[in-house]
């Protein structure tokens, strides 16, 4: 206990002396990142709150039906939180320089397992705490709550909630780590993957919205008594449900029927943490070695992937610069589990959208309604953008790492090097979301001219945001780190992300009235002209190019620094 | 030739390198000295174009480093005093992705590298990722990748940390030969008795100023001129 405390000490330490030893530069930044943060978590408590207010007072859908929606939501959380966990606790609890130098020291494994989990734990879940605490005041300020309701549920019910997803987020991996030796990494993640996707699959399809509404609905409008047996028994085991009915019978004044549900999710923490803590003690230093050895964890070493066109030494194509560095930076990311791993996960995610919007029947004729979808659609399509150009464009610089000597002290220009990394994801992203934009809002039955423009407003945005995210990144980049899921989690892409979303609000603010004008005049006079599309995409564009600007000149300034 | 001006580097109020000026003609072995944080490897950085000066200027065969740098990078080898090599390429990989950045035509670029292999020893590992390496393999690479291209003038930050016996004499070795061809060399080191056995000038640094410099006139024999004392002359100087 006493070396725990001491490490535990030590890390608290380190963090209050960022926070309270002056730099005017860390502050600069920090402030920044607080008006950000603020402003994005204000967005997200106005958005909460209207959420609530619009489906309870406009929709009148009942409160067991919105706490069911809620629940629903909370189970995308509680899989984010895991995986977000899973992917960050690989490198804290296997791959840090720090964990290779405490297994050197006269510390039990399972303290140091301890210590990388609550690390880990604080790392991954900081800025997802933050955004739920500014769902749970938009949520709570619907029900006129008290102080000490947010204080108990944030600190007894979520942080237990996200626990729980994190506990067995590092009880996954270590199993995972022993299997992988049996069956090799690529099959694994395979199978992961198809497990994970197969859990949401199956949670929507018991759960089945759609018939769970018109059950309820029935009873309209009685629809705020408990509807309990419509529940399908498998739902009561799930967190996120014990979560959602202390939630449904706090704001129901009803602390009797809720303490329960505290309870159980408090016990199953307990519980959970006392078996990551047994499990620990047998297995973490047992496979913290089977992670530590390349050959047993290399992704396959009976059939190294090759592809002759882009092997080190062949013929050029193009200049010798240009080719050592895209081939460099092809096979990196092609050798690298967690980066193509992560594409495919997102192209999954991609398709899966893609499928969804294809099956809504939307016979949508309000004009309101129908820039509505088209807007959703689009916006979706940006959040789809911005997490691929976060992720992969983001941390294209810092990927550089301690290995950066190499191009720096060599004769290369470094706005080439600049140029060249922003073409390549440009010719990356770009495609990519011209093609989502392209299919999705087709799919909505749209009209032409509203494809074209939401399709051409896509591309501005991929421009915009690879700008963004590659000028960004440059900007915050971190040579020490490695892992690029950890560097585009970091404080600066995090920075980054809500900067993108700000953007897209903004996008998607100069299509609002065009599109809303554009489908009413469509019902009354049955043909509109073109003319309606020039005023917002000009306006588009000038705000892209604006960022896009000053993002590159931010990334061209920073590429030069010491390093 | 390498050519350093008044050059100074703060970072925030900490002055790391403070006016060091120094002049190295072609051909000569220069050995850079001093204690531990003294700012031999900030002059380094600032000499690879790695760190910006704060004041002064840094010139390479006549070209500015800052100004003019890629000129400047292509006439110069570097081995930093961390080999980081990209953990996810081979050895040989890398020494193909090293001439291409330096324009190197793809033929002899293939030559170059098993000429490389068979001087530094690496053909047993050369086609292994580098992330299998040790230290030692990392280092004998790095010094092939600096040597790759020809280079007129090569700056060494610590070159033998890490190296067993045989490989630091096979090193030592290329060192000497490439020096009399004409080849410069700005070497960092603490070990003492290389730069009695290798140097024929040297600079000791410290609180980032130069405090000694040594020409040899006579620089086929180093020794007869320290006699094995650099070491009490060093502690001495920078006690």
């Amino acid at each position: 206990m006493h070396e725990l405390l001491i490490m535990l000490n030590l890390k608290a330490q380190s963090f209050l002396k960022r926070l309270f030893v002056f730099k005017w530069t860390q502050f600069v930044q920090d402030f920044s990142s607080l008006l950000i943060f603020g402003g994005f978590a204000v967005g997200v408590f106005a958005l909460s709150r209207s959420t609530t207010m619009y489906l309870l007072n406009e929709e009148h859908i009942g409160q067991f039906l919105f706490h069911r929606f809620l629940s629903m939501l909370l189970y995308v959380f509680f899989i984010t939180v895991n995986l977000g966990n899973m992917l960050v606790s690989y490198a804290t609890l296997y791959k840090s320089q720090e964990v290779n130098f405490l297994m050197a020291l006269p510390i039990s494994h399972t303290k140091i397992f301890l210590i990388k989990f609550i690390d880990n734990f604080f790392y991954s879940s900081s800025t997802l705490s933050l955004m739920g605490l500014a769902v749970l005041l938009g949520y709570g300020s619907c029900f006129d709550l008290p102080w000490y309701f947010y204080f108990f549920t944030i600190f007894f019910i979520m942080v237990p909630f996200m626990l729980i997803a994190g506990i067995i987020a590092v009880l996954v991996l270590m199993s995972l780590i022993k299997i992988a030796t049996r069956i090799g990494v690529r099959w694994l993640l395979a199978i992961m993957v198809t497990v994970y996707l197969s859990a949401i699959y199956a949670y929507f399809k018991i759960i089945n919205p759609v018939r769970l509404v018109q059950d309820v609905m029935q009873y309209f409008p009685n629809v705020n008594q408990y509807f309990g047996d419509l529940d399908p028994p498998f739902v009561k085991v799930l967190p996120n449900h014990w979560v959602t009915e202390f939630l449904y019978w706090s704001v129901n004044n009803d602390y009797g029927r809720a303490l329960p549900h505290f309870v159980v999710l408090f016990l199953m923490m307990l519980g959970l943490m006392v078996v990551a803590v047994l499990v620990a003690q047998r297995y973490y230093y047992e496979s913290w070695l089977v992670a530590s050895d390349s050959h047993a964890m290399a992704a396959s070493p009976r059939a190294r992937f090759r592809l002759r066109m882009f092997e080190f030494g062949k013929e050029r194509l193009f200049t010798s610069q240009t080719e050592v560095l895209f081939k460099r930076d092809f096979w990196l990311f092609v050798r690298e589990p967690s980066q193509w791993l992560h594409l495919i996960l997102m192209l999954l995610l991609m398709m899966i959208f893609i499928v969804s919007v294809g099956a809504l029947e939307l016979k949508l004729v309000q004009p309101f309604l129908q820039a509505v979808a088209v807007l959703i659609v689009f916006l979706f399509n940006g959040f789809l953008i911005a997490s691929i150009a976060l992720r992969f464009v983001f941390p294209t610089v810092s990927l550089e790492s301690d290995s950066f000597w190499c191009v720096r002290s060599a004769p290369v220009s470094m706005k080439r090097l600049y140029w060249q990394k922003l073409l390549i994801a440009i010719l990356f992203v770009l495609p990519v979301a011209l093609l989502l934009s392209f299919v999705s809002v087709s799919m909505l039955r749209g009209h032409a001219l509203v494809v074209l423009v939401t399709v051409a407003c896509s591309g501005m945005v991929a421009l915009t945001l690879t700008g963004l995210n590659l000028g960004a990144g440059t900007h915050f980049a971190v040579f020490k780190e490695k892992n690029p899921i950890r560097i585009a989690s970091s404080q600066g892409a995090s920075l980054t992300f809500l900067c993108s979303m700000l953007y897209i609000a903004l996008v998607v603010g100069f299509l609002v009235a065009p599109l809303h004008n554009y489908f009413q005049l469509l019902i009354t006079r049955g043909m509109v002209s073109i003319g309606w599309v020039y005023v917002p995409l000009l306006s588009i564009a000038a705000l892209s190019l604006l960022v896009f600007w000053l993002s590159t000149s931010v990334g061209l300034k920073a590429i030069n620094r010491d390093v | 030739m390498i050519e350093l001006q008044n050059v100074v580097k703060k970072f925030g109020s900490l002055t790391a390198v403070n006016g060091i000026s120094l002049t190295i003609e072609k051909g000569r072995f220069f050995g850079f000295l001093g204690p531990n944080g003294a700012g031999k490897t900030t002059t380094i950085k600032m000499l690879t174009g790695l760190f910006h000066p704060t004041t002064g200027f840094c010139r390479i065969n006549g070209h500015d480093v800052h100004r003019d740098p890629v000129p400047a990078k292509m006439s110069f080898g570097y081995v930093p005093d961390q080999p980081f090599l990209y953990e996810k390429l081979t050895g040989r990989e890398f020494l193909y992705f090293v001439g291409g950045l330096f324009k190197m035509p793809g033929e002899l670029v293939r030559e170059k590298i098993d000429e490389l292999i068979e001087v530094f020893e690496i053909g047993s590992f050369v086609d292994k990722m580098a992330e299998e390496y040790s230290q030692g393999m990392r280092q004998r690479i790095v010094l092939s990748a600096a040597l790759l291209h020809d280079p007129k003038v090569l700056i060494i930050d610590e070159p033998l940390v890490g190296l067993d016996p045989r490989s630091a004499r096979l090193v030592k070795d290329t060192l000497k030969r490439k020096t009399r061809a004409g080849l410069t060399i700005f070497m960092s080191t603490h070990l003492l008795e290389i730069v009695e056995e290798l140097c024929d000038r040297i600079a000791i640094i410290k609180d980032g100023r130069v405090i000694y410099e040594e020409t040899l006139s006579d620089p086929a024999d180093p020794k007869r001129k320290f006699n094995g004392q650099l070491e009490s002359m060093f502690l001495q100087l920078t006690k």
